[in-house]
């Protein structure tokens, strides 16, 4: 990956002027190299970012390389990159670097100069920070990873207390639930859009659950249409509430639902087997499905005064029911 | 998430309850005192059912506790009653008018590409709906982000559907055993004409 990054061409070239099939050229060869790397995923994308930034300078190459090799060489206590790591992950980093010595030797001859690019260095971390806030390409980001990192490349005067920080920062990490998000190409990867973005999803996610329990909404789509149709339901249920709560009132004088306890357990079965609520106009009358009427002595319902609730039956469900009544009543 | 059976039961023995309470209190033959009765100890039963865990269910406890004091007391006597009905209404209530007049103010000077305007309304439109859904859920005004207001909503259509479907059914089973008692008066006569 190295051969295309640091020939001259490309370095010449500034990331604005590469043209997109390039780029994607450029972000394949870039993939292919991952996989190859490192298992740790912190800091790749610190890496990538590193290693193929936006500037032509092959200085900042040649500065972060050989930063990183002195990071090997025990300089690490100074230029901490905020990764925090166990040695390990330090030595995957150089083994990175010294793979990619192999496959470019011209500029990597230089870099094994260390002496002058020390100050240097510090110069670079702040110019970075801003590459990276500038870039569009993927990034994972763990969101209180990057925050560590980017208040540590920006400080000028890495010193050993900040190491100690980032060294408690990082088992503080581990610790912490990660927010993984994404994201993806073309849009920006500052804090503040991609917790934003997480947001969004967060509230899409919502609005799928509320799309499957409200019926009827499938065929919308849309946020607005789908919020609609969410308020006609909720409307819609709530004038069922007023409509069921006066026409009991007028069947029931006493207020007396007159459910024993032990039937409580027949009028579940009851429950079961009644139809979900459908948004439909709250008409009530012609869907009851008769009650099984073996189970009649059971339900005590206002039988007590009877002369009263008989007058109000409205006239239409009688008829529609009287006969299988009469019919299960002759059994 | 469908309204499950356990969750019927315990709404229906909360309004017995709630009924109970108002059996010997109000005036039985005004059809109107009866239904308020019945609608209230049904929206308290539905509210109770959360344990104030909910924002919509604590509202909906106040706003019927402005109305009868009393009935809430009693229906909620275990489940820190007290609490619920003295706390305080939190203070997010933003007047969004004057809020939205101040922004057009300060937005003067906004770019006019014709993209950006259709995805402005588009936005316009979709905070006019989330407003209408503030509107209808209790306490929606108070929740100030738009996720704890979906998942509110999500919470609340699911306690609407138990209570809808426990009234339908004791409305059905009243209506049932009212018909039957007319049949069994009517039988009589029919019994006396035959012979």
């Amino acid at each position: 990956m190295l051969e295309g990054l640091v020939s001259p061409e490309s370095l010449s070239l500034s990331y604005a002027d590469m043209s997109v099939p390039e780029r994607l050229k450029w972000l394949q060869q870039h993939q292919q190299q991952e996989v190859l790397s490192l298992s740790s995923n912190d800091s790749p994308d610190l890496l990538q970012i590193l290693q193929f930034h936006g500037s032509n300078n092959d200085e900042l190459l040649q500065s972060t390389f050989s930063h990183f090799q002195m990071v090997g060489s025990g300089f690490g206590t100074n230029y901490n990159m905020g990764f925090g790591h166990s040695h390990e992950a330090m030595d995957g980093y150089i083994s990175r670097t010294s793979s990619c010595q192999i496959h470019s030797p011209d500029t990597m001859g230089v870099m094994l100069k260390n002496s002058e690019e020390n100050r240097a260095i510090s110069l670079k971390n702040k110019r970075k920070s801003e590459v990276k806030t500038r870039e569009e390409e993927k990034t994972e980001k763990k969101i209180k990873v990057e925050a560590e990192t980017e208040s540590n490349i920006s400080n000028k005067e890495a010193s050993s207390d900040t190491s100690k920080e980032t060294s408690k920062g990082a088992s503080q990490i581990q610790k912490l639930d990660y927010i993984h998000v994404r994201a993806r190409r073309g849009e920006a990867t500052d804090r503040h859009s991609l917790a934003e973005r997480a947001r969004r999803e967060k509230i899409s996610k919502k609005m799928k659950y509320l799309q499957d329990l409200v019926p009827g909404c499938n065929t919308v789509t849309g946020k607005a249409g789908v919020l609609d149709e969410i308020i006609n339901y909720v409307q819609s249920l709530q004038r069922q509430v007023e409509f069921l709560s006066m026409k009991l009132a007028v069947i029931n004088p006493e207020l007396e639902l007159g459910v024993e306890d032990l039937s409580v357990k027949q009028f579940q079965a009851y429950f079961t087997n009644f139809p979900v609520v459908i948004a439909s106009k709250p008409s009530v009358m012609v869907d009851v499905p008769l009650f099984p009427l073996d189970q009649q002595g059971s339900l005590n319902l206002s039988v007590s005064n009877p002369n009263q609730t008989s007058i109000d039956a409205p006239s239409e469900s009688w008829e529609t029911q009287s006969q299988s009544l009469f019919a299960s009543v002759l059994r | 998430m469908q309204p499950t059976s356990s969750m019927k039961e315990e709404f229906l023995q909360k309004w017995q309850m709630g009924l109970q309470i108002y059996r010997p209190l109000i005036d039985n033959t005004s059809v109107s005192e009866r239904r308020k009765a019945i609608k209230l100890s049904a929206d308290v039963a539905m509210a109770s059912l959360r344990r104030g865990t909910t924002c919509w269910s604590r509202a909906l406890i106040q706003k019927t506790a402005t109305e009868d004091n009393f009935l809430v007391r009693q229906m909620l006597s275990g489940i820190k009653a007290e609490t619920l009905i003295n706390k305080k209404l939190p203070k997010v209530m933003c007047h969004r008018k004057i809020v939205r007049r101040s922004k057009k103010i300060l937005r003067r000077r906004k770019s006019r590409s014709a993209i950006e305007e259709v995805a402005a309304k588009a936005r316009k439109l979709v905070k006019k709906k989330t407003q209408g859904l503030r509107n209808v859920v209790p306490g929606g005004e108070f929740m100030s982000n738009d996720v704890l207001l979906i998942q509110e909503t999500l919470d609340y259509i699911v306690s609407l559907q138990t209570q809808v479907n426990v009234m339908r059914s004791i409305v059905d089973a009243a209506e049932a055993g009212s018909e039957r008692t007319a049949y069994y008066l009517g039988k009589p006569k029919f019994a006396i004409e035959d012979g």
